[in-house]
């Protein structure tokens, strides 16, 4: 397991804090997704775990027993040598690590099944498509036989096979014993490779624990968008009913749990109060739900 | 072992990317082969090589003599503008050194019993030490001139003589002849005969560590990409220190410097005499092949430690590319590399020492124009070691507090 315990760190002694007192576990054997607004800190929490960087304040955990737990980076940039072939590419990082020529063959031979990059081992990497350099991205990581593999936003700009591959092989990572720290804007991955996942904006963790339990504790099972908000002492009336009952300043009504009957009495009510409805959503809550209502809908950078 | 295994990895990287770069290859390799050929050509028969031109050329006189001969001689070579006199020397041992560290390019000596020979209208003698990395034209146009104020003196001493004689009853008439110039090419070793410098001579040293500094184009290239791509900051995450990383760029790029410097020799000693141009002449012996070598090496640690300060300062390729061109220009420019320090004006020529390009140069003239050996190029490896060090230390600190 991997904790962090109040993590702070800022770039200048006069900025504010990039990270400001972050606190989660990443479990062993575990895919824990990321997710944060664009300069929430999600770079520098990856760069303290990598251990490109010191924590200024707090601590983290690594535990790992029987050996110093090998960390490798599959970072956001195309992090490899363009003019290099990909098993030049493989062969160098593999070479950087300090390992024997036997080793280094196996190391690369395994990333590039993996990575199912066989059929293009002698290409250039410059001139691979966009979802190739994703595989070589990840394979290089996998270079280094490591035991917690960090991923920052791993499918950025690469077509749906390509995505549906790199979310297979972190699967199949985490199914071979591997912990990995997923970084993504996108809600759908986290949901699909994740089993944990911790939400942090402006260096803060706003929440963090089991997919299952953060639906349960934070997702509205109906959000409707109001054109205008409702009178005080219509909201007065049905915080009374339903004590979760939220309003946001963009007019927006929440509420984690409605029966069909409960929500058919609330559209009426409105619609008696002269409030009109815009929009209505309701079922299932899902991640994007929730991560909008926890850092607010307003639009970032 | 595994710091080889890595350090192996980091070489072998560099090599294949170096050899990938086409156009770089092309700058370090071709570009100084055309310069060689074209300018070792273009100046082998101008005004530039021949002595034509008013330069200025700095040569002390030591007058051991001091009679009124001696000092008339002085007078005369003093009035001539084309030549700047130096600081007399303590002794001609003085001189020697003087010459020998290309401080002044001549040193007459006037030795003693000078002025009896021209009242005896004697054939008077003296000695000229010279430095013989000037080219033959210039050695030869302060030989004539010296020869000419010694026969001027001889003149007008004889006129004397003759006025005097001719209030006596038997008037004699001498002739008179021109000084017993005894010439000294002051160099190192037990044969400083020395190698006579063409325009050749003087091109593939200078060419060769101007194309040497043009490693700043495929260092910045690479190292720039490394940053922007995230790569250093992925083989931090591997624990590939930086200082590894710097050591990884420094072997295959003095290596391609090596390179470079046996391509341009073949250049000089083969390739120029097909165009028409004389033959690269090289030291013989293993001592002087020895610090050939050490003053290439010296050149190579200065270039990659300057192309490694460029890389880190840049903060694009096109950046690097500017800065590092401009900067060799520059280094080239002030250094002696485009017009030597012979043809420079005499306010100008201490500015070339600041050049490392001039240091580099003054190494390899040591051993190919005055027979040196390592003793004689130690200053000047010295420094350029120095100056790589330092440039190299600035290329760190400027990194690391760049790299979060």
């Amino acid at each position: 397991m991997i904790r962090l315990e109040d993590l702070r760190y800022r770039y200048r002694p006069d900025s504010p804090w990039a990270l400001d007192g972050v606190s989660f576990d990443i479990r062993r054997g575990g895919v824990c997704g990321l997710l944060g607004p664009n300069g929430a800190g999600k770079t520098t929490l990856i760069a303290l775990l990598s251990g490109l960087m010191k924590p200024q304040e707090g601590r983290i955990t690594l535990d790992t027993p029987d050996k110093r737990a090998v960390i490798a980076v599959a970072p956001q940039d195309y992090a490899f040598y363009p003019m290099l072939s990909v098993a030049e590419n493989l062969d160098f990082f593999a070479g950087v690590q300090g390992c024997s020529r036997v080793e280094r063959q196996a190391r690369c031979a395994k990333a590039l099944a993996f990575a199912c990059l066989e059929p293009v081992a002698k290409r250039r990497a410059g001139e691979l498509s966009g979802g190739l350099r994703r595989r070589l991205n990840l394979a290089i990581a996998l270079t280094s036989a490591p035991d917690v593999l960090l991923l920052d936003e791993p499918t950025a700009g690469v077509d749906p096979q390509s995505r549906h591959f790199l979310l297979a092989a972190v699967r199949q990572f985490a199914a071979a014993g591997g912990t990995a720290l997923y970084a993504s804007h996108y809600m759908e991955e986290i949901e699909a490779v994740c089993s944990e996942a911790v939400i942090i904006d402006q260096g803060k963790t706003l929440v963090s624990g089991t997919l299952e339990a953060i639906k349960r504790k934070h997702a509205a099972a109906l959000t409707l968008k109001l054109a205008a908000p409702p009178p005080e002492t219509w909201m007065t009336g049905w915080r009374a009913r339903f004590p979760d009952l939220t309003a946001a300043a963009d007019n927006t009504l929440c509420l984690p749990r409605i029966d069909a009957d409960g929500l058919i009495a609330l559209l009426s009510s409105l619609a008696a109060a002269g409030v009109p409805v815009e929009g209505v959503a309701y079922g299932a809550p899902n991640l994007e739900r929730i991560f909008l209502q926890l850092t607010r809908h307003a639009l970032r950078e | 072992m595994p710091l080889l295994f890595r350090l192996a990895a980091l070489w072998k990287k560099e090599a294949l990317a170096l050899t990938r770069d086409r156009h770089a290859l092309a700058a370090l390799f071709i570009m100084p082969a055309i310069f060689i050929l074209v300018m070792s050509l273009a100046l082998a028969d101008t005004d530039a090589f021949s002595g034509k031109s008013r330069i200025a050329v700095r040569y002390a006189l030591l007058d051991l003599d001091d009679s009124r001969a001696s000092r008339e001689l002085d007078a005369r070579l003093d009035a001539i503008e084309a030549f700047e006199k130096h600081a007399p020397p303590a002794d001609a041992d003085a001189a020697r050194r003087q010459v020998e560290s290309g401080e002044i390019a001549f040193a007459l000596v006037i030795p003693q019993g000078y002025g009896q020979q021209i009242d005896a209208q004697k054939t008077p003698a003296l000695q000229l030490l010279i430095d013989p990395a000037l080219p033959r034209a210039l050695r030869e146009g302060f030989y004539r001139q010296v020869e000419a104020a010694s026969i001027r003196v001889s003149v007008l001493f004889a006129i004397e003589a003759l006025e005097d004689s001719l209030l006596s009853d038997a008037p004699q008439l001498t002739a008179l002849e021109a000084p017993r110039l005894a010439v000294e090419a002051v160099g190192h070793g037990d044969d400083p005969a020395p190698v006579l410098p063409s325009a050749v001579q003087q091109n593939v040293p200078a060419w060769l560590i101007f194309s040497m500094f043009f490693v700043v184009i495929p260092i910045s290239a690479v190292f720039i990409g490394e940053r922007q791509h995230g790569t250093l900051q992925r083989l931090a995450t591997q624990r590939v220190s930086f200082g590894l990383v710097l050591a990884g760029k420094f072997l295959p790029f003095v290596l391609l410097n090596q390179i470079q410097a046996v391509v341009m020799v073949g250049v000089g000693r083969w390739l120029a005499p097909l165009c028409g141009s004389e033959a690269l002449a090289l030291p013989e012996g293993a001592a002087a092949l020895a610090a050939l070598w050490l003053v290439s090496l010296a050149v190579s640690a200065a270039a990659v430690g300057w192309a490694l300060l460029i890389a880190s300062l840049a903060k694009s390729s096109e950046q690097a590319t500017v800065l590092g061109g401009v900067g060799n220009i520059l280094m080239g420019a002030v250094g002696g590399v485009m017009a030597p320090r012979f043809l420079m004006p005499a306010a100008m020529q201490p500015w070339t020492r600041l050049s490392p390009m001039d240091w580099a140069l003054e190494g390899f003239h040591q051993v190919m124009l005055r027979g040196g050996g390592i003793p004689d190029v130690l200053p000047a490896a010295a420094a350029l070691v120095a100056f790589g060090l330092a440039a190299l230390g600035l290329a760190w600190q400027r990194s690391t507090a760049r790299t979060p």
